[in-house]
Parts: C-alpha cells; structure tokens; sequence
C-alpha cells in the first residue's frame, strides 16, 4: 500500500497556517487560563464561602464535562448569545476566538487546582512567620507562599500546557483552521488518511518536544535556587 | 468500612457479570442473525454504511435511519433480491469500511465523481442534484466569482467544498470546511461565514425549516448538475451488477420517482 505524501504538500498552507494558530491559540489560553486560574485556586483557598463555592463549582463543572462538549456549547450557543446581547450589530467573532474562550476556560480550571495544590505544599510555619514579621495575610501570599508555590508547579503546568497543545485539535469540529483541522481537512478530500494524521502528529510532537524540552525545563533552571 | 468494602466487592462482581452475560448475548445474537440470513435464496445480508447526519437524504430517527437515500437502497435490495442491514457509519468510516471490507456498498447522497472513481465503484445514478449558494437576503452578489475574499461555509469533502476550491484554489483561507452542512448553515444564520454552498435538497430542506430567517439562494450556472450514485469496493462487480439490475428495475416501475416524489414533491 503506497502512502501519498504529495497531498502534504498540495495542502501545505493549510498545515503551515495550522501550526501558526495552533500555537497562537495556546500561547493566549495558557497566559490567559493561568491568570484565570490563580484567581480561581485562591478562591479556593479562601475561608469565605462566597469565594470558594463558585470557584469550587467553577472546577468541578469545567474538570469535569469533555472539552469537545465545551467547546460546542461556547461556539454555538454563548458566544452568539452573549455576542448578541451586547452588540447586536456587530458580526459574531469567528471559530479561533470561540477556541481562546474554551481552552481558556477549561485550563483555568486545571491550573487553579495545580495552584491550589502548590500552595497548599508550602509549610504553613512559612506564612506564620511572614505574618509574624509584620507582612499581611496578601503580602506574605504574593511575596512568600506563591513565589515558592510556582516552582513546584512547573512540572504540573508543563503537563497542563502540553495537554492543551494537543486538545487545541479538538477544535477542528468547528472549522477554527488549527493543525488538527488542516490534518482532518486534507484526509477527507483526498481519501488519504494516513500522510496528513502522520504528518500532523509530527508536528504536535515536535511542538510539545520543545515546550517540554526548552519552554518548561527552561523556566525550572531558570527559577530553581542555586 | 468492612460493610462499604463488601458492597463495593458485590458491586463490582454484578458488573463484571452484568458485562460478561450482554457480551454472550450480542455475540448470540450476531450469530442467530446470520442463521436467519442463510435460510434465505441469497445467504449474505449486505452492510449497508452511510452518514446518517445529511436530511432529508438520510437521518437518524430516534433509533431508526431513514431518508430518502434509505428508502431508496431498500427499493433497489427488494428488486435485486437481496437482503441488506443498513449502519449509520459516518462519512468517513464509510469509505473505510468499503476499503477494509466491514461495510459492503454505501449510499449517502454521494456524487459521481472522476476522482471518487478511481478509488471506489459506482452504480448507475439514482439522483441529480445542484449546488446552491445560502445568502443573506438583501445581497448584491449573483454569482460565486462575486464571493471572493469572503468567508464560505462548506460541508467538507463535498461537492459544495469542490466548488468553491475550483473557483479559488485548494487551500483558499476564506474556507470554512465544516463536518456537517447544517453546523456551517448554523454558522452562517449567526455571521461566522458570509456564504454557504451546499446540495440543493439539503439547502431547501433547511429553508423550509427555516421560514422565519431572512435568506436567499442561489443558483451558480457554471455549477455542473451532478449525479448520485451507491458505491461498493472497487472491483466487487457481482455485488454492483446486483444493484444495478435493482436500480434498473425501480426506475422502470417508478418506485423511484414514487420515492423521489414523496420527498421532493411539491
């Protein structure tokens, strides 16, 4: 059984304009759902139940229902809707910005209990001593407790950014033009499946390769004390 | 905590069981199934694969698949002699189970094409279709050439979709190829694409549903009319010769225009 390789190349813009929203689309979800998600770990963390139950809910619901679904429900129904409500002139965004909402929101839950957990393995005699050096509760947090919390993170949000990576696929169910869509797009025109699915999980391993590699092995050198 | 053990250990055996027990069952199943099928003339009862997500030409209905396509491979089997079990495999999976041998012939509003011939056999055509261009009402576009730089909605691996690469080229970005035609119509009634092409019956049966919204459609002239066609695995001629004869048959008896007519038909 020959292989077509050529089709690769026919469609070669479609896979070099996939990597380039592949990687757009993750960069902006992983800053954008780590911002997110320290806000909602720390409202997990909070003795005030006003704080922690929606962000609990937030977690759960968001863990705990499939990211395709996710992604459906915001591209077909929030987004128009909300859209809708608040300029019913204007055009609704298209699938790549209905991509940043749902892999936004769904590593934000993610990353909140990495950071949840991160903080938690901070010794309490750590913030005891912050306080007792005069700092308050939200200094000693942001100068003390998270600083340390972030290194024994980065191996668990590596995971979480290399995960996102590859689910950023998931997309390709409505058409937002990632690499995972390039891939499904070329495999059903030409009726050649293997060349495109290979040549694309080549190229998410390769990217995953490097945030592993350079990107999250980077930043541990970088903040490990010597 | 000795007494939750013990209920999660007999939890765990029912299911086990429970599995075990509908295993054996499908399994006794399949095969009284094709006991059944060997006491008929013609022993082999024929997979049938199609997409079942393209109304009205087939469709999933609660557990049923119909449409017009179905009704249609059922005429042609009743005429031919021979039995058929229709699955709902997927666009895809489909042409999968053709090459792999799990599905024996498909029927799922596919058009006959050059391309498509080369890797799979065709019947004789059972269906003329033509391309449609959705858009909004009060547009000044009346041609396809008239949508260039503009976004389109397309089902991918369709005709629709081939359309608009002819007229732009393969890999032209204003491309939005959708796995099914309705969620590129979804997403034309919301302002995502500025235009969809797609099957005539396909885009009529929406408008229908559709009453309400605002919408107009086109009609390209440089669209070539296209047939439809059931295909089975390249060089299966008895089987094609099958349906064919079938297919010969329901035309000159008017089944097929009894069919046509009951969901095209004014």
């Amino acid at each position: 059984m020959g292989l077509d390789w050529s089709v690769v190349y026919d469609y070669r813009e479609l896979f070099i304009r996939g990597v380039w929203n592949t990687v757009l689309l993750t960069t902006v979800a992983v800053i954008c759902g780590t911002i997110l998600g320290l806000f909602i770990g720390l409202g997990k963390l909070s003795d005030k139940i006003y704080l922690k139950a929606p962000a609990a809910i937030y977690v759960e619901l968001f863990r705990g229902t499939p990211l395709f679904l996710q992604i459906l429900l915001i591209h077909t129904a929030v987004i128009p809707g909300i859209w809708g409500l608040f300029f019913p002139e204007a055009k609704v965004p298209e699938a790549l910005f209905s991509g940043f909402v749902a892999l936004t929101l769904n590593a934000a839950a993610y990353i909140a209990e990495i950071f949840r957990a991160g903080i938690q393995s901070i010794d309490p005699g750590q913030m005891e001593a912050a306080r007792s050096l005069g700092m308050t509760k939200g200094m000693a947090m942001r100068l003390i407790t998270i600083p340390q919390a972030f290194l024994r993170m980065l191996p668990a949000l590596g995971n979480e950014f290399i995960a996102l990576l590859k689910d950023s696929s998931l997309l390709a169910i409505i058409a937002t033009p990632e690499l995972g869509y390039a891939a499904f797009n070329v495999a059903k025109n030409t009726f050649e499946r293997f060349p495109p699915y290979l040549t694309s999980g080549a190229i998410y391993l390769v990217l995953t390769l490097f945030l592993s590699r350079v990107v999250v092995r980077g930043l541990e050198k970088r903040y490990t004390p010597k | 905590m000795k007494i939750g053990k013990k209920w999660l250990a007999t939890l765990a055996l029912t299911v086990g069981v429970g599995l075990l027990v509908s295993a054996c069952g499908a399994g006794g199943q399949q095969a009284s199934g094709g006991g059944s099928g060997a006491a008929a003339g013609d022993s082999k009862v024929y997979v049938v694969g199609t997409d079942a997500a393209y109304p009205p030409f087939e469709k999933m209905e609660a557990d049923k698949i119909t449409g017009f396509d179905i009704e249609v491979v059922q005429a042609v089997a009743d005429a031919a002699g021979f039995k058929i079990e229709v699955k709902n495999t997927g666009w895809d999976p489909l042409f999968d189970g053709i090459d792999k041998g799990n599905v024996d012939l498909g029927i799922s509003a596919v058009t006959i094409t050059d391309e498509r011939k080369q890797k799979y056999d065709f019947s004789d055509p059972y269906f003329e279709a033509n391309q449609l261009i959705l858009l909004p009402e009060g547009t000044s576009v009346t041609k396809l050439a008239d949508l260039k730089g503009k976004k389109i909605g397309v089902q991918s691996a369709t005709t629709g979709e081939q359309v608009v690469k002819k007229a732009f080229g393969d890999t032209y970005e204003g491309i939005k190829g959708y796995d099914d035609t309705p969620s590129a119509v979804d997403d034309f009634f919301v302002g995502r694409v500025d235009a969809v092409v797609a099957d005539n019956a396909v885009l009529q049966d929406y408008a229908k549903k559709m009453k309400d919204r605002k919408f107009k459609l086109i009609k390209d002239d440089s669209f070539e009319v296209e047939h439809y066609g059931i295909i089975v695995k390249k060089g299966n001629a008895d089987l094609l010769n099958k349906i064919n004869q079938g297919m010969k048959t329901i035309k000159e008896n008017g089944k097929l225009k009894e069919i046509n007519d009951k969901y095209f038909g004014q």
